[in-house]
């Protein structure tokens, strides 16, 4: 007579670790990170530092954000960084011109959405490549923004309003950080809690199943390259407040430095696992190594080595070291 | 074949004239270049009748299938849904006329836990978020009405096994009241009790009224569930039988070519 027994569910723990276990490690790194340089600089660890690395990292924060739902579409942007120097140009150029601020910040974030518009009607409706079309964008949005400016940094002047945006406190806390912050809990809620979000997923993860259900899995596709355009528009309308001027050369190296956010973040270049958490900490990640790096008196230039370093790392750790479900994968025996 | 035989009984009993159908399919051509996946079918679908399609690997099942889905669209030939020409240039406006698919590759999306890929496509909202907890109440439902057994339905379906992704795209389909119900190869990676269920299934949809249309490899499967059955050669169909007036030899005999024709 045999005798049936139900198996028991595995442990909740061990399932939320395992879900989880890509936002515990870039946990873990941060923390190494901020221990690391409170250790061996004597500056890192005083709020004013602070208050400057979060400054700093706002607008990667925000076009982090954004970039978070491009690659989980199995997407890639790769103009972001020529964007943000083509809006923060255009933005001084127009406000020299006497357009007043709030008009210019408008147009700004229309023109960026535009740019990007275009971008995904290239990538979804006539299935060229992400990686080609954005570093296509990378080069011709530069260019512009050379070609406007000839080259030379743009002074904006009386522009109080403007100039609070970038440099303004609230509270003691600058204003871009608080703009990121809220920019970091939209993209939170978008990805989790919304229909759209949940089509994001569905068009990274499957998007002929994505169709197939009657999600409108084109347009998702192209939107998020919208959502793009936009963040980059207010990064560079950040940048060029903080400085006061706007510049062609602004937001250089600035598509690694989100890519690298994104990637350190465990959000799959595969397309369809997205990680916001994990985005903003492997945003943070990055500002805290650049900003410790410059105080323990190392080049900056050696920043641009470590970012592309973590980068390589990070992808290696992706593919190799974690199987898709992210746990060590086994090594098979030889 | 007991079962066989109590099926033909109960077929002939009840139903003296067939029903009109519900979806008449008439001179579906369809190629992909240069291969005509299909040459001419017509095809009756009836409601509150299961209809097996059997053929051999490349006859043209699956994409006569599709065609009826929405998935692909014929190149020449009509669809009359309750007599009405129809004709889909998506498979959500086929979705809007109730008529579900379960793709033999499933469609289902990794990522997304199983609670998510229930209700892909047709989300429940509470303002402008989703509804997780209503979605999650009524997965529980629709998955126990099916005897669809899976330990915890916030896990990322990446994590199931192959039966029991099976058993969620066949609860997506059959769960929002199809009329149509298409099904491509549904129980080839199921477990014994989950053939049965799905099995159990099609005969308790059909008793609603629904057109269940089967595209199966197993023969055993037709002979319990199937009042009609379609065998499709090279894209073209070469034969329909009652299940009341076949057998397994005749069906074998008709797929590989050896039959009448």
């Amino acid at each position: 007579m045999a005798s049936y027994t139900e198996r028991q569910a595995g442990s909740r723990l061990a399932d939320y670790l395992s879900e989880r276990a890509q936002v515990l490690s870039i946990a873990l790194f941060f923390a190494i990170c901020i221990l690391f340089f409170s250790a061996t600089t004597t500056t890192f660890l005083t709020t004013g530092n602070l208050l400057n690395v979060v400054r700093q990292a706002a607008p990667i924060l925000i076009v982090a954000v954004a970039m978070t739902l491009v690659i989980t579409t199995a997407g890639i942007d790769l103009s972001v960084g020529s964007l943000v120097a083509l809006i923060n140009a255009l933005a001084a150029i127009l406000m020299a011109a006497g357009l007043p601020w709030p008009v210019v910040v408008v147009l700004m974030l229309v023109a960026g959405g535009l740019i990007g518009g275009v971008q995904g009607w290239f990538i979804s409706y006539q299935g060229i490549p992400a990686f080609i079309v954005t570093l296509a964008g990378l080069s011709i949005l530069r260019g512009f923004a050379l070609l406007l400016t000839e080259g030379y940094s743009i002074p904006i002047r009386d522009a109080a309003g403007f100039f609070w945006l970038g440099r303004g406190e609230v509270l003691g806390f600058p204003v871009p950080a608080l703009l990121a912050i809220l920019v970091a809990i939209l993209g939170f809620i978008v990805m989790l809690h919304t229909q759209y979000g949940r089509q994001v997923v569905a068009v990274g993860s499957n998007m002929e199943a994505a169709r197939r259900v009657g999600m409108p899995a084109k347009r998702v596709l192209a939107s998020v390259y919208v959502v793009s355009g936009v963040a980059s528009a207010i990064a560079g309308m950040l940048i060029a407040a903080r400085l006061g001027s706007g510049s062609s050369n602004a937001a250089q190296g600035f598509e690694l430095q989100v890519i690298a956010a994104v990637v350190l973040g465990g959000t799959s270049l595969m397309g369809g696992r997205a990680s916001m958490t994990g985005t903003v900490l492997g945003t943070m990640t990055i500002a805290v190594i650049g900003n410790g790096l410059i105080l323990m008196h190392i080049s900056p230039f050696f920043t641009q080595i470590v970012t592309g370093t973590i980068i390589l790392v990070a992808i290696w750790m992706n593919t190799r070291l974690f199987d898709r479900n992210w746990r060590f994968a086994r090594r098979k025996p030889s | 074949m007991m079962a066989a035989e109590a099926q033909a009984t109960r077929g002939r009993g009840d139903a003296p004239l067939p029903p009109e159908p519900i979806l008449r399919l008439r001179n579906i051509h369809k190629s992909f270049g240069s291969h005509e996946a299909l040459r001419g079918v017509d095809l009756d679908i009836r409601p509150g009748e299961c209809l097996g399609l059997i053929g051999d690997n490349a006859a043209g099942k699956s994409t006569l299938s599709k065609v009826i889905s929405g998935t692909y669209i014929p190149d020449v030939g009509e669809i009359e849904l309750n007599g009405r020409a129809v004709r889909f240039s998506t498979p959500s406006e086929a979705r809007d006329l109730n008529i579900e698919m379960v793709y033999q590759d499933l469609s289902l999306c990794d990522h997304v836990d199983v609670v998510g890929n229930l209700f892909l496509g047709r989300e429940l909202k509470r303002g402008p978020f989703l509804d997780q907890k209503r979605m999650l109440a009524q997965a529980e439902t629709m998955l126990a009405a099916l005897e669809i057994r899976i330990p915890r339905l916030t896990a990322k379906v990446e994590k199931l096994s192959g039966g029991q992704r099976q058993a969620i795209a066949i609860a997506r389909a059959a769960s929002f009241e199809p009329k149509i119900l298409l099904m491509d190869e549904p129980t080839s990676a199921l477990a014994v009790a989950e053939v049965e269920a799905v099995l159990g299934l099609i005969n308790r949809v059909k008793a609603r009224g629904v057109a269940v249309v089967l595209v199966t490899h197993r023969m055993q499967d037709l002979f319990r569930v199937c009042d009609r059955v379609a065998v499709m050669y090279e894209g073209t169909k070469v034969a329909e039988r009652a299940i009341g007036e076949t057998d397994l030899q005749e069906l074998v005999d008709l797929i590989v070519g050896k039959g009448g024709h």
